[in-house]
């Protein structure tokens, strides 16, 4: 009994390694060929059979390291800020007024879920155009917000309604605090956990993102990390460039690397709360 | 509580981001509307209405149902086997085993890379000849030769539909996860008492207690796919020939380096009215299995 049991969780084991070892595979053989010298590229699966920096020194200045990574910061800073006060601001009218307007406002937030942000670039870059307003690296900052709203006020809705009850802002409305007040002083920070969530999960692709960034921003200097790595993009056929390209890689994924391994839990946790649990 | 306390002037919260939508969504998307019916290019500041010529044309060349049958396709199977690996991977990560967080936290991984990163490891993962998969195979003694799978019209498409199931399974699985602890465990016992297999037990009573879950990974998953641009842009270029054009990936061709704005708004408004359309009866039939425990 006791053996079989000891049997069942070594073989649950092997199964998860095995799974795990298969997934990520090819971000260890990206990760062991970009410390690699560009000689040495032949045999990609020995692992780490030389340890050298010098393709994410040549990576490191082809990208503008650390100018692309205060781009990032400044470009996912605005973007994230701007949509927490949005989204938690439109949510609160659809979670506490149960009109059918506030139902309409609910389901037509949701649904811009499903607009392509490639297709209402075609009309907002001529837009821009023919109003002569000029691209510059803020740009980007709107079609951000405006994609990031649909989940983030659908995070947020659902958590006022189910972890704010209306009675916290009883004593408020007693004592003649105004609607703003209100929401500003006792709603909103009690949204911290959800605010947690739609920071992580709007971050991130905001962070990842390369192809509003693409369409606006036209100088390297302006670039973030995941444009400075479009630069490499005819290296793909040349294998003898391989190491600095997965050095690149690697050095546009390493903030977030960082982040996710000192906050795992909020990272994990932050993708379930008010989706499923809410 | 009454109403003096929650007034209808609540609504003013919403309209900093309804103008964000107004101006960033329903506007281009009106604009689109009217483009495609012209003959605009993007540049000329004269451009005449043409009727449903950029439709009718669309129809008649054959780029528009290529582009449906790699979307619908692409969707289907990003769906159907990204979910079942991702529920999969959840329900064996559920189980009361050691250094499950560990476990978790490692499937999650792949999804803190960016779409452009991913797309270059794996066109290194499925290049001819010295990639990653030709000298796994070669090791194996198995001659790859001229295996090209992102080269080749039959199989492009297939090889950038598993690099965004790879890309996804993280996500889904923590959201599968989650679903699973909030399976009551007496009702599990409860189950196990009357006798109930695990197949049974799985199937009438954890699938229905999981239908959030479900619903949400299903939901994003196929707005994912319907949305497809990424891979066909990083990997493949579309190709070889127009075999991984995704409609949101022609969209972008026909209007940043084809400059022919007035048929590539023509198609976005072909392609959203499909993905409202299927987005619209997915959602209900799913809505409509939902229970609660």
């Amino acid at each position: 009994m006791k053996l079989a049991e000891i049997s069942r969780k070594t073989l649950i084991h092997l199964c998860i390694t095995v799974l795990l070892v298969v997934n990520l595979y090819p971000l260890v053989i990206a990760f062991s060929s970009s410390l690699r010298s560009a000689d040495n590229m032949t045999n990609p699966i020995v692992l780490f059979n030389e340890i050298t920096l010098s393709s994410y020194k040549d990576a490191f200045a082809r990208m503008h390291f650390p100018t692309a990574l205060l781009n990032s910061a400044i470009l996912t800073g605005i973007s994230v800020i701007a949509v927490v006060l949005l989204a938690a601001m439109a949510a609160y009218p659809m979670a506490r007024l149960k009109t059918g307007l506030s139902k309409f406002l609910y389901l037509f937030f949701l649904g811009g879920l499903v607009v392509p942000g490639q297709m209402v670039l075609i009309p907002i870059v001529q837009m821009m155009n023919s109003m002569h307003i000029p691209s510059t690296q803020f740009t980007p900052i709107l079609l951000f917000i405006t994609c990031s709203l649909p989940f983030s006020t659908f995070l947020y809705t659902g958590f006022i309604k189910s972890s704010v009850p209306e009675e916290v802002e009883e004593s408020a409305h007693l004592d003649g605090a105004g609607l703003f007040r209100r929401f500003w002083l006792i709603v909103f920070p009690l949204l911290v956990p959800v605010t947690v969530s739609v920071v992580i999960t709007q971050g991130v692709w905001i962070w990842n993102d390369y192809f509003f960034n693409m369409i606006f921003i036209t100088k390297a200097d302006q670039s973030p990390l995941p444009l400075a790595m479009l630069g490499f993009l005819g290296d793909q056929q040349n294998p003898t460039q391989w190491n600095v390209l997965f050095a690149a890689c690697f050095l546009c994924a390493l903030p977030l690397l960082v982040l996710f391994a000192f906050l795992q839990k909020y990272f994990v946790g932050g993708l379930t709360v008010g989706s499923v649990k809410g | 509580m009454n109403s003096t306390v929650m007034k209808k002037s609540l609504y003013f919260f919403a309209v900093p981001a309804l103008l964000f939508y107004l101006l960033f969504w329903i506007f281009p998307i009106l604009k689109l509307f009217q483009y495609s019916f012209t003959d605009f290019n993007g540049f000329a500041t004269q451009y005449s209405y043409i009727g449903f010529s950029n439709y009718k044309e669309l129809f008649r060349e054959g780029t528009l149902g290529e582009s449906v049958k790699n979307t619908l396709i692409y969707t289907f199977i990003s769906v159907v086997l990204g979910n079942l690996i991702a529920l999969g991977l959840a329900l064996i990560l559920n189980l009361k085993i050691r250094a499950k967080g560990l476990y978790r936290s490692l499937a999650y991984i792949p999804t803190l890379f960016s779409a452009i990163v991913v797309g270059f490891i794996w066109s290194y993962v499925y290049m001819p000849e010295s990639g990653l998969l030709a000298t796994l195979l070669g090791k194996l003694g198995i001659d790859s030769g001229d295996m090209n799978l992102l080269g080749s019209y039959s199989s492009a498409l297939y090889a950038i539909i598993f690099v965004e199931i790879w890309k996804n399974i993280g996500t889904s699985t923590i959201i599968f996860l989650a679903g699973l602890q909030t399976v009551p465990n007496d009702l599990i016992e409860a189950g196990k008492i009357d006798g109930a297999s695990a197949w049974n037990l799985f199937r009438h009573i954890k699938v229905p207690l999981l239908a959030t879950a479900i619903t949400i990974n299903v939901t994003l998953s196929l707005i994912n796919g319907l949305k497809a641009f990424d891979y066909p842009f990083i990997m493949t270029n579309g190709g070889p020939g127009t075999s991984t054009n995704t409609l949101i990936f022609s969209i972008y061709k026909m209007a940043f380096t084809e400059q022919i704005f007035g048929k590539a708004s023509a198609l976005g408004i072909i392609s959203f009215a499909l993905i409202i359309a299927i987005t619209a009866v997915v959602v209900v039939r799913l809505n409509k299995r939902e229970v609660s425990a």
